[in-house]
Parts: structure tokens; C-alpha cells; sequence
């Protein structure tokens, strides 16, 4: 009950409550534990409850086929299921709990009975609140898909479920791929933790990172964060994701959607470098994606790893046209054959880079990508069919 | 004096039905925001003010303007104080009325007197209770109801009014955690009526370890909601030992229109039980037309 009061005092909806309104309100509240995974709340359905969360975080996501677009992450005190609850209209949002989640569920009738008689007018105020934070939610859905009304970016998600599949490399390499089409207007978003070092191996040496604008204000939030791009001569830019690996945990869901609302007005293309690990922040990253890449190398402990890595994005609601799988041969005679791979992942390779010798070695001890300095290698062969692929499926704007 | 008494009866009826249908206009004119007064003897079940009532708000939401003017003009005309008097009142004619008054008004005050007449001995004052609480709907009336379903058991009329009237995520925690294990199958069939996919997850949870019948209950339910990602679980029942479970899970995949099940629900067609085999024959049937 004092646990259920203190969370309904902090809710900043009931700060003009006395303090026997929230007194019955904690009596009749109820409290619902989620796992985390979750959904709490789904799209376009009738709902009668407002949740306020006690502990943990949830993930709200508009649904705009193909894609969902994760629109807000709401922590302790942030409450959802209000419009749906006081207004009587449809979820305008899924719900889903990003952490196992502590919620308190306050039902239309609990809070009509309660207020109605303690506090005059308090429905129709919450009434006009839910009316307003509807309307904001409902301009942040119309941001959500910014992208393809207002032709903004398009992200691109670079993805290796195992470690040394040549991943951060073949990132690299499409974003200097697309650089040579539209220079100055790609990006690399490198999430690739604990350790980023895209920079390093393009040959730049990088003073800031997405990490260290976390506590930057929302003014100046834009500036601060153009400002830790990193310039290549050749056309791309490149963003590290942290520059420690202490720092990667300052890298939340929360900081990669501001992010990429900033850069997306930015930039033609962002190739998000993201790693072999699925954080908050890569499941965050999933969902602004319109492109996944997933790379893999022909080893059976790669391949396994890869055939999980895409049920895990099917679930996610990848659609399959949105998803390119590369094998890249890192060795001149694979243990696991093409089509033994094809099997596994019981799809086909869309780009199959071939074995490239040192060269990829090489130009990282150089920084150099190789999409520029060597277009005839086949690292910068794959890359180049792979960024015709992606402009081929996501391109808007003429030039 | 008893051909008086028996002269009297017309008279007396022919008052009574003037005053009914007086009741009535007035109710309509509430309605229809062109009075704000009710007739205290409005109450008075031989007047049917409930039917008069329940006509006008049928089909219409809480928060629609009819049924919020009748709301607001039985609370201030006091009348409301009466209906919920008669909740406890001693005639069956007299609690079912009020009871179907609550539901039609979804009066949310009356939710303590009509948990009560959920144990009543009369089946049509608990079945008006069960649709009052049903229709008023929140955590009370849904505890109230789970309570009254442990009592009695699987009635249809209760998991019914459960699944209409239980808040958001009721269902599914009570699914996860529920107060007797013995009401699973109850919760089970609520959440199929409620159609709500944020039960997908307790259900298929369900289905994978609950006990036969909870299985048996769940697959229907999953075919109800219309969970097209419980399409391989559900599948994989098709080869249970329980034949009960073989023939829900048919019907399932038929309710989904789970074009890819059909190698394996024609598999049933040789079926040793003749109910799975007309099961299985159904469903390819609704997955071939639809129907």
C-alpha cells in the first residue's frame, strides 16, 4: 500500500490530488508484474486501464507496415494506456516491457469511482490531459515515419552474430561504397561495444562519441553531437558509438532514438555498425532500421549463430525484403559450403564476398577502406553490389 | 365488496400501464437531453423501467451522452439511492430489476451490493448480478466474479461477464499467477472471449504445460483470439496421445485459417477417433472457403 501510494505521488498527473484521493487510489490500484519481452498494451485495441510504472522500462512502438518504429521508452513515474483508458479510444501505441517491469494498473471504473465523488472535475482534467498527450504521441508517429514522407535517412543496420566475421569491415566498406555515389552523405553509426574502433581502422582519430552527449541538454543536444563526427577524406563520416568501454553503457535506447532523429535530417544514408551483442540499445536500433544486413562467415559455429540471429529478427518483425544476408569468406577454402549455409539459414545468400586475401588486414593496419583505394578487391566488389542493393530497394530522391 | 375488488382490477392495471408508459416517455426524454428529472417511483420494477432502460442504452458505451445523462439524471433526481436500496431488497422482482437498472446505467457505485447477489439462491438474480458486474466492468467486479466462478465452478454466464467485464492485464496475470490453479481453465476461456493478444503469451504458456483439459481449453481459446504466431505450438498438438486435444487443436487451426497446417490436419483425416476426423474435415474446409 505505502509502496503503491509513493509511486501514485510521484505520477506528476495526481500532484494536485489530496491526499485521501490517492490514498483510495493506492487501495484499488492494482500491481502487474510484466516479464521483460513482453507486450503490456497492442496497437489499435480497446483498453480500459492506465498504467503507471512502478520499476523497469517499456517500449512504446508504432506500428506502420512494413515496420515499427519504437516512439518513446518510459521509465519509473512515466504512465501509458491513458487516451485508450479516459478517452475510450483504440491503443494508439503497442507496449512492450523492455525490463521485467513493476506497473500499477489503475481501471476507468476504480478511477471514476474514486474521483467522482472526492475530486470535482478531476475526470474531465485528466480527460484534457490524455487529449493532449494523444495529440503529441500522434505528432511523434507522424515523425516516426519522417523518414519516408520528408525523404530522410535511411538506416541501415550492419549486423554479425559472431565475433571476426568481418562485420565492423564490410560497415566500413559499404559506407565508403555509398560515399562515392553521395559524399558527404553517409554515415557510420558505430555501436560495434565494448570496443568501436571503425575510426581507427579508416585512419581517424576520434575526440568525442555518441556516449559523451548523453547528459547533453536537448538544445544543444544537435550541435554537440554533429560535432563528434568524424570527417574521411574519401566521403564518409563516421560516428563512434564510445571511445571507452566503460562508456558503452551510456549508450541507452533512449540516446540512439534522439540520435537518429538528429542525423536522419542529416545524412542520405546511416549504416549502423552494431556488433555481435544485442543490447536495449541494438533492440532500439532494430526498430528505426529499414535495412538489416546480417553478416556471416562459413563456420559452423558462425552459421548456427547466424540461423538464431534471424529468428530473433523475424520476431522482431524484419520483413524479409528488408533483410541481406552476406557470407564473407575469410578464408580461402570455407569449412562450410554455400549452399550448406543456405540450408542452415533456410534462406538464400543475397552477396557472397570472396576470399580477399590480406587485403582487408592490410588496409586496416593503412586505414584505408577499400571501396576506395582498391575497387577491384572483393571486399570492395561485395560492398558495391550490397550498397546497389540498398539504394536499389531505398532509394527516394533523384539527384 | 368483491365485485368491487374485482372491478378495481382493470382500473388498476389500466393505471399502472399509463404510468409505465409515462416512465417511459420521461426516461426517452432524459435520453435525450430534453428533461434531467426521473420519477422517484421509477424504481418500482411493475413499471419496467429497466427494460425501458436497457432498450435505450443497448449497444451504446458508458461515455456515450444517453447513457451519461440517465446516469447523471438518476443520481441527482436520488433515485439511483433507490435502485441500489433494492439490490437488497427481499423480492426476486425487486433485485432482478434493480440489478438490470445497474447494469443498463453501468452504475460503478453498485459494485458491493451486487457482489453479494452473485451466492443468490434465485439463478436469475445471480445471472442479473453476474451482467450487472459484467457490464460495469474493473477489478472489483472481475475479483468478484473469479470468486463467484470458484464457487460455482465452469458457468458460462460468469466466465462470460469475466471476460467482458475484467480490466487490461487481468486475464493474463491471473493466467501467470492465478489465486487456485482449479480456475485456469475458466481464465483460459475468458481471455479467448476477451480477444486481446497481450494473452497470447500466458496462453501458449499454458498450452505447452498446463494439464489436458487446460489444453483442450487453450487451443480453442488461442483459435479464438486469432493468434497466428501460436500456429506451430498449436500444431504440434495435433499428435497428442488425448484425442480431445487433437480435435481442439483441428478446430484451432481452422478458427486461424492457418493455410500452412493443412498437410498435417489431412493427416487426421485417418484419425482413430471419428470426432477428430470430422474436426480435421471442418477446418481444411473453412481453410479451403473460408467459411
Amino acid at each position: 500500500m505505502v509502496s503503491r501510494l509513493s509511486a501514485l505521488e510521484r505520477a506528476p498527473v495526481f500532484f494536485s490530488f489530496q491526499e485521501s484521493t490517492l490514498r483510495a487510489l493506492a487501495r484499488r490500484i492494482r500491481r502487474v508484474t510484466v516479464p521483460a519481452g513482453e507486450m503490456v498494451v497492442y496497437q489499435g485495441e480497446p483498453g480500459d486501464t492506465i498504467f503507471f510504472i512502478e520499476r523497469g522500462r517499456c517500449r512504446v512502438v508504432i506500428e506502420k507496415p512494413p515496420g515499427a518504429v519504437t516512439v518513446a521508452v518510459l521509465a519509473e513515474g512515466d504512465f501509458f494506456g491513458d487516451a485508450a483508458c479516459l478517452l475510450n479510444r483504440p491503443q494508439q501505441a503497442s507496449v512492450y516491457a523492455q525490463t521485467d517491469c513493476s506497473l500499477l494498473a489503475l481501471d476507468r471504473q476504480s478511477a471514476h469511482t474514486v474521483l467522482a465523488g472526492r475530486e470535482p472535475g478531476a475526470i474531465e482534467e485528466l480527460q484534457k490531459l490524455a487529449d493532449q498527450r494523444f495529440h503529441s504521441f500522434a505528432d511523434t508517429s507522424v515523425q516516426a515515419t519522417w523518414g519516408m514522407l520528408l525523404e530522410e535517412a535511411t538506416v541501415v543496420g550492419v549486423y554479425s552474430p559472431k565475433g571476426g566475421s568481418g562485420g565492423t569491415c564490410v560497415s566500413l566498406n559499404l559506407v565508403g561504397a555509398l560515399a562515392r555515389r553521395h559524399p558527404g552523405e553517409v554515415l557510420l553509426l558505430d555501436l560495434d561495444f565494448p570496443y568501436s574502433h571503425s575510426a581507427l581502422l579508416a585512419g581517424l582519430v576520434p575526440s568525442s562519441c555518441l556516449a559523451r552527449t548523453a547528459s547533453v541538454p536537448q538544445e544543444p543536444f544537435e550541435e554537440v553531437l554533429l560535432s563528434a563526427i568524424l570527417v574521411h577524406s574519401g566521403g564518409p563520416m563516421i560516428l563512434p558509438g564510445a571511445l571507452r568501454p566503460e562508456e558503452a553503457d551510456e549508450v541507452t535506447p533512449e540516446l540512439v532514438t534522439r540520435a537518429i532523429a538528429v542525423l536522419r535530417k542529416t545524412f542520405r544514408y546511416i549504416v549502423v555498425d552494431l556488433g555481435v551483442t544485442i543490447t536495449d540499445a541494438t533492440l532500439a536500433l532494430f526498430d528505426l532500421t529499414q535495412h538489416v544486413v546480417l553478416v556471416t562467415v562459413p563456420e559452423l559455429s558462425s552459421v548456427k549463430s547466424s540461423a538464431d540471429a534471424l529468428d530473433i529478427l523475424v520476431q522482431l518483425g524484419t520483413p524479409p525484403d528488408r533483410l541481406t544476408v552476406v557470407l564473407n569468406n575469410r578464408t580461402e577454402r570455407p569449412a562450410v559450403s554455400k549452399p550448406a549455409v543456405e540450408r542452415a539459414l533456410k534462406r538464400e545468400v543475397d552477396i557472397e564476398i570472396a576470399f580477399d586475401g590480406n587485403r582487408p588486414e592490410q588496409a586496416a593496419v593503412d586505414g584505408q577502406i577499400l571501396s576506395l583505394t582498391n575497387p577491384r578487391s572483393e571486399m570492395a566488389r561485395g560492398s558495391e553490389t550490397l550498397a546497389a542493393l540498398l539504394i536499389g530497394k531505398h532509394s527516394r530522391r533523384v539527384t | 365488496m368483491i365485485r368491487a375488488a374485482h372491478a378495481a382490477g382493470p382500473i388498476l392495471r389500466a393505471h399502472s400501464e399509463l404510468r409505465r408508459v409515462a416512465i417511459r416517455r420521461q426516461l426517452q426524454a432524459v435520453a435525450a437531453g430534453k428533461s434531467t428529472g426521473v420519477p422517484s417511483d421509477a424504481v418500482e420494477s411493475r413499471y419496467g423501467a429497466a427494460r425501458t432502460v436497457e432498450e435505450i442504452t443497448a449497444g451504446l458505451r458508458e461515455d456515450s451522452l444517453p447513457v451519461q445523462l440517465l446516469q447523471v439524471a438518476f443520481k441527482n433526481s436520488l433515485v439511483a439511492d433507490g435502485v441500489i436500496e433494492r439490490l437488497q431488497g427481499k423480492s426476486i422482482h425487486e433485485r432482478l430489476g434493480a440489478a438490470r437498472l445497474v447494469a443498463a446505467l453501468r452504475m460503478y457505485e453498485a459494485t458491493p451490493w451486487l457482489v453479494p447477489l452473485l451466492a443468490a439462491k434465485d439463478p436469475s438474480v445471480a445471472d442479473a448480478s453476474a451482467r450487472a458486474l459484467g457490464r460495469i466492468g474493473g477489478a472489483a467486479s472481475a475479483t468478484a466474479l473469479l470468486h463467484a466462478i470458484r464457487r460455482r465452478g465452469l458457468n458460462r454466464r460468469l466466465i462470460a461477464e469475466l471476460a467482458r467485464g475484467a480490466p487490461d492485464l487481468f486475464l493474463e496475470s491471473a493466467l501467470a499467477h492465478p489465486p487456485r490453479p482449479a480456475l485456469r481453465p475458466a481464465l483460459a476461456i475468458a481471455a479467448g472471449l476477451r480477444r486481446r493478444r497481450t494473452a497470447i503469451t500466458p496462453l501458449l504458456a499454458l498450452l505447452q504445460r498446463g494439464s489436458r483439459k487446460e489444453r483442450v481449453i487453450t487451443c480453442r481459446a488461442l483459435g479464438w483470439i486469432g493468434a497466428t504466431t501460436a500456429v506451430p505450438v498449436i500444431e504440434a498438438a495435433l499428435d497428442d496421445r488425448d484425442w480431445k486435444i487433437r480435435m481442439s487443436a483441428a478446430k484451432a487451426l481452422g478458427a486461424l485459417r492457418a493455410g500452412s497446417s493443412r498437410p498435417a490436419l489431412e493427416r487426421l483425416y485417418t484419425d482413430p477417433n471419428p470426432k477428430v476426423r470430422r474436426a480435421a474435415h471442418q477446418a481444411v474446409r473453412r481453410l479451403t472457403h473460408g467459411a
